[in-house]
């Protein structure tokens, strides 16, 4: 592994655990709290972290070589459009009163592991176009 | 776009990996460069041709459009 990748990869996973610690805390604490002050405090704790692991990524895609943040900005542009568009018609199907019962808080926080997944997804097929067969 | 990376390296007898770590890239880069799915950067190419000591335009061949 590249000592870009190795930085990245430690840069994240401290992130992610910092954001999994805080997410147990908030779990905990939040049905516990009453004061808007301290309950605004948990609600964005977890931020913080993920925070971290965006400055991770833009780093190691700065950082790596030419065909790799060609496929990373790739997959980003399409995980990008995915997303907004999946939202986008999700959000025509509510209006329409079909039955659909989401909470706007759910809404709201799957939007970005939405973006990771489909940027995952899009990456998979990125890279098979600059992949060899030999 | 073609180009000799391929046999260049294989006269150094170098692998992927060592061309890549004297690149500063990865083997994934110069395997998509060799079998001519990605055309290097400008600054590559030069990069390429100053390693094998070579004018780039002996490396890089215009290819059919």
């Amino acid at each position: 592994m590249r000592a870009v990748h190795k930085r990245y990869l430690r840069e994240f996973t401290l992130a992610m655990s910092a954001y999994v610690l805080l997410i147990l805390l908030y779990g905990v604490l939040m049905p516990r709290t009453e004061g808007m002050l301290w309950r605004v405090v948990l609600a964005v704790l977890p931020l913080l972290p993920v925070v971290l692991v965006i400055r991770a990524i833009v780093r190691v895609i700065r950082d790596q070589d030419e065909l790799e943040r060609r496929i990373d900005l790739e997959a980003i542009a399409i995980a990008a459009m995915s997303t907004g568009f999946g939202y986008f018609s999700f959000g025509f199907l509510l209006n329409a009163d079909i039955g659909l019962k989401i909470a706007p808080a759910s809404m709201a926080i799957w939007v970005m592991p939405c973006l990771f997944a489909s940027y995952g997804v899009a990456k998979l097929l990125v890279v098979r176009r600059y992949r060899s067969h030999e | 776009m073609n180009n000799h990376v391929r046999e260049l390296r294989g006269e150094q007898g170098w692998s992927q990996a060592d061309l890549a770590d004297r690149l500063d890239v990865s083997r994934q880069t110069i395997n998509a460069i060799e079998t001519g799915k990605y055309d290097p950067s400008l600054p590559l190419a030069f990069k390429i041709a100053h390693l094998f000591g070579r004018p780039i335009e002996s490396i890089f061949l215009p290819g059919e459009e």
